[in-house]
């Protein structure tokens, strides 16, 4: 029998003897996820908040560097599950970047990233707008985001294979094509999004006792925010309208039509409206793709050395045969050298530094969490506040603990 | 040694990040320890006003043996819209340190730094003088050892001593033989004893 | 079943409570990874554990009769998972929903416990990753069925 960590350790004490040193979690409905806090209290107002995180440390990094480069993305894939294809997407344009492909990957391929981005952004922000509103008391909503994330889900099942690691996109393309029916279930999606975001908005936008408990809460100023490094829609909730796929696009992003949605007050409201308004701009995203979608082609890049050949060629060609072998066996070696990706993740700029020694296996691979700099933020805007109001401040920063521990 | 997962390959590059100029839109620096002090608060006075990640890379094999990372933005601190924005610069800051050297904490610069100076010192063991609140971070308080070093085995010290079962030990196949033990010969024969059945 | 006046009807104590303790478990809210978003949608519409009497997801572990361990379980949780089962009060049935639960999964590391009945005793094991939200209904269902039965151990919910 193995002996554990002891599983508490009061890191912080009470300095004047007026204060109560509470732990908050690891398990707590509210927490979204195994988060510790240590909250010094004073009746019911926080004077420090110290967040312990590690609870869910999995040692993704590591175990990826003793996988090929193919390999690894599985496990990367698992580190921000609300999102896995930005996870995904975002290391394979690191590695296609070392490899030097990046402007080989075809052009359907680079739609079908976009439109499987936007989708997973939309059932993200889903299901941080249902947990969200558990935590406020409106239980509602969150059948309706679910019911809105089972489509999408349904979409990724049936491209993927899996409801929520498809591990579809791939270093120099995708998996494969999207099968049979399903721009069918895209365009009903499409039809029954507007109808159910103004559902959504009904349901909490004018609630009075959604506004009392979140307007002026947990305001970051611009200075904090770029301070504490936030970024994504925590950021432009306090006005600076900064996203990686305006900044710095990838994959044909400047090539769709879509607003930056911002706020200035920077409160826990403006971080909701934006993400609001930013589920509607990715479904602008996603019918400009769709429309785009009607020519076909490849969606693999060719080249031998990076994708597993057409199954079909494998029995009548030899050098097809001794390419599956060597992929499947060994992988594909990447030229040494380091990189830095970054994409606009649902929870902020995503970025990963991988570095490559020219072997078979990634050398090591450094993630830039948003969730864990965003999460930082909340030693900040926490004090002088209620307990109860902190809640309130967790789910508005939406952190994902598989991507703040990793 | 790296973990037994990850037999080391002859001829691998030592030092990657020396080897090729970067691909990517940073621009790139790297300073001596006793300089990366001074220089992140210049590139902080320059409008770096956000520190977006620190991370660390261990080359088991060079010297110095790690590499600090800083990846820096050029982000002005006010409102500003997506044309304001425009494409800020990144930057790149890397520094070689060696084991049991010891680097200036930049958490009074950023408070980002907070807790990435405490994943690395958690993850790496690379000490930050100043940092207020120095100690682990992802692994339980009282751990040994510093998971991410590549001298640190995949599946912990503890567990890595038990042999792993036969069947994941790929030394136990001889080339050319299934590992059923059959062979080539045999099943041919089995294929064809089918066929003719 | 409708009993009209001046009939009764025999019964063994014994399974009278346990058909009523089988419509009523009542899991612990404890999500540690994507497993419990997956768990999560099991009490949206499209799935709705109500239907078997289990969406009353209880905070404290004195009033959870069920343990859904949902995902991987870190070195440092371990001790947590473990008190939070000695806080639940008897009887008491654990779900390890998840390969990473399960075994440890595709983390074979330092980090991630290989398998959470190394800690806690575990009655059905639900494979996948993340399992579907159907898996983790029919492994409700199966403790359900062990309630009736009186019986418990590992069982392996296989689709």
């Amino acid at each position: 029998m193995t002996v554990y960590a002891k599983p508490l350790s009061p890191d912080i004490v009470s300095q004047t003897g007026n204060t109560m040193v509470l732990s908050m979690g690891p398990q707590h409905p509210s927490t979204h996820g195994v988060l510790q806090i240590m909250l010094e209290i004073e009746g019911e107002n926080v004077v420090k908040a110290e967040p312990e995180i590690g609870y869910l440390h999995t040692g993704i990094e590591k175990t990826a560097e003793g996988l090929f480069w193919t390999q690894a993305q599985t496990v990367i894939e698992r580190m921000d599950y609300l999102a896995p294809s930005s996870n995904a997407l975002c290391y394979a344009l690191g590695v296609e970047k070392l490899l030097g492909i990046t402007d080989r990957i075809p052009e359907r391929a680079q739609i079908i990233r976009v439109l499987s981005m936007e989708l997973t952004r939309i059932a993200s922000h889903c299901v941080w707008l249902g947990t969200h509103g558990i935590d406020l008391g409106a239980l509602s909503i969150f059948f309706y985001t679910f019911d809105l994330r089972e489509n999408i889900l349904d979409l990724q099942e049936s491209s993927g294979g899996a409801r929520m690691h498809p591990n579809y996109l791939r270093v120099g393309g995708l998996n494969g094509d999207l099968p049979e029916g399903y721009l069918v279930n895209l365009d009903a999606l499409i039809e029954k999004f507007p109808g159910r975001m103004r559902e959504l908005r009904g349901l909490l936008q004018a609630n009075p006792i959604f506004q009392d408990r979140t307007i002026d809460l947990g305001v970051l100023t611009p200075q904090e925010a770029i301070s504490w490094g936030v970024t994504g829609p925590s950021l432009r909730a306090s006005g600076i309208a900064y996203d990686v796929r305006r900044a710095f696009p990838y994959t044909g992003y400047e090539n769709y039509d879509f607003d930056v949605p911002t706020r200035d007050e920077g409160d826990a409201y403006a971080r909701f409206l934006v993400r609001l308004d930013e589920m509607e701009e990715s479904m602008r995203i996603v019918e400009q793709a769709r429309r785009r979608l009607e020519t076909p082609g490849p969606v693999m890049i060719d080249d031998p050395k990076v994708a597993l050949p057409p199954k079909e060629t494998i029995a009548l060609s030899m050098e097809a045969l001794i390419h599956h072998f060597k992929l499947v066996s060994e992988g594909f070696r990447v030229p040494p050298g380091d990189v830095y990706q970054a994409i606009e993740s649902p929870r902020g700029e995503l970025g990963y530094y991988i570095v490559s020694n020219g072997e078979n296996r990634p050398y090591r691979i450094r993630t830039r969490p948003p969730s864990l700099y965003n999460l930082q933020a909340l030693k900040g805007i926490a004090p002088g506040n209620l307990i109860a109001d902190l809640v309130v401040m967790i789910g508005s920063l939406d952190p994902v603990f598989g991507e703040v521990d990793r | 040694m790296p973990s037994t997962q990850t037999p080391p390959i002859a001829g691998v590059a030592i030092d990657p990040p020396s080897l090729r100029p970067s691909i990517d839109d940073a621009f790139i620096e790297r300073v001596e320890p006793g300089q990366l002090r001074a220089r992140l608060e210049a590139l902080k006075n320059d409008g770096y006003t956000m520190l977006l990640d620190l991370g660390a890379v261990d080359y088991l094999q060079r010297k110095p043996r790690f590499d600090l990372v800083y990846h820096l933005l050029k982000l002005a601190a006010r409102k500003a819209t997506v044309a304001e924005v425009g494409t800020p610069a990144r930057l790149r800051l890397l520094c070689g340190v060696d084991e049991g050297e010891r680097v200036p904490t930049v958490m009074d610069l950023w408070v980002s730094a907070d807790w990435a100076e405490r994943e690395v010192y958690d993850l790496f063991g690379i000490v930050f003088d100043g940092h207020a609140d120095l100690r682990r971070i992802q692994m339980p308080h009282d751990w040994e050892g510093h998971p991410l070093r590549k001298d640190y085995p995949m599946r912990g010290p503890a567990r890595e001593r038990a042999p792993r079962p036969s069947f994941a030990n790929k030394t136990n196949v001889v080339a050319g033989t299934p590992p059923s033990g059959r062979t080539l010969e045999a099943l041919q024969e089995e294929i064809k004893r089918a066929r003719e059945s | 079943m409708a009993v009209s006046p001046g009939h009764f009807m025999l019964a063994r104590v014994d399974d009278v409570a346990r058909w009523a303790q089988s419509s009523s478990v009542w899991p612990l809210t404890m999500g540690l990874a994507c497993c419990a978003i997956e768990m999560m949608s099991v009490t949206a519409p499209e799935y709705d554990i109500a239907r078997l009497g289990s969406e009353v997801f209880r905070s404290s572990p004195r009033q959870a009769d069920l343990m859904i361990v949902s995902g991987r379980v870190a070195q440092k949780m371990g001790p947590v998972v473990k008190r939070l089962y000695d806080q639940m009060a008897d009887p008491k049935w654990v779900i390890s929903m998840g390969a990473c639960a399960s075994s440890g999964g595709i983390f074979d590391n330092y980090a991630v416990i290989q398998g959470i009945d190394t800690i806690i005793p575990v009655d059905v094991y639900v494979p996948g990753c993340p399992p579907t939200p159907d898996g983790l209904l029919y492994a409700v269902n199966l403790i359900q069925q062990q309630i009736r039965e009186g019986g418990r151990g590992g069982i392996l919910a296989r689709a």
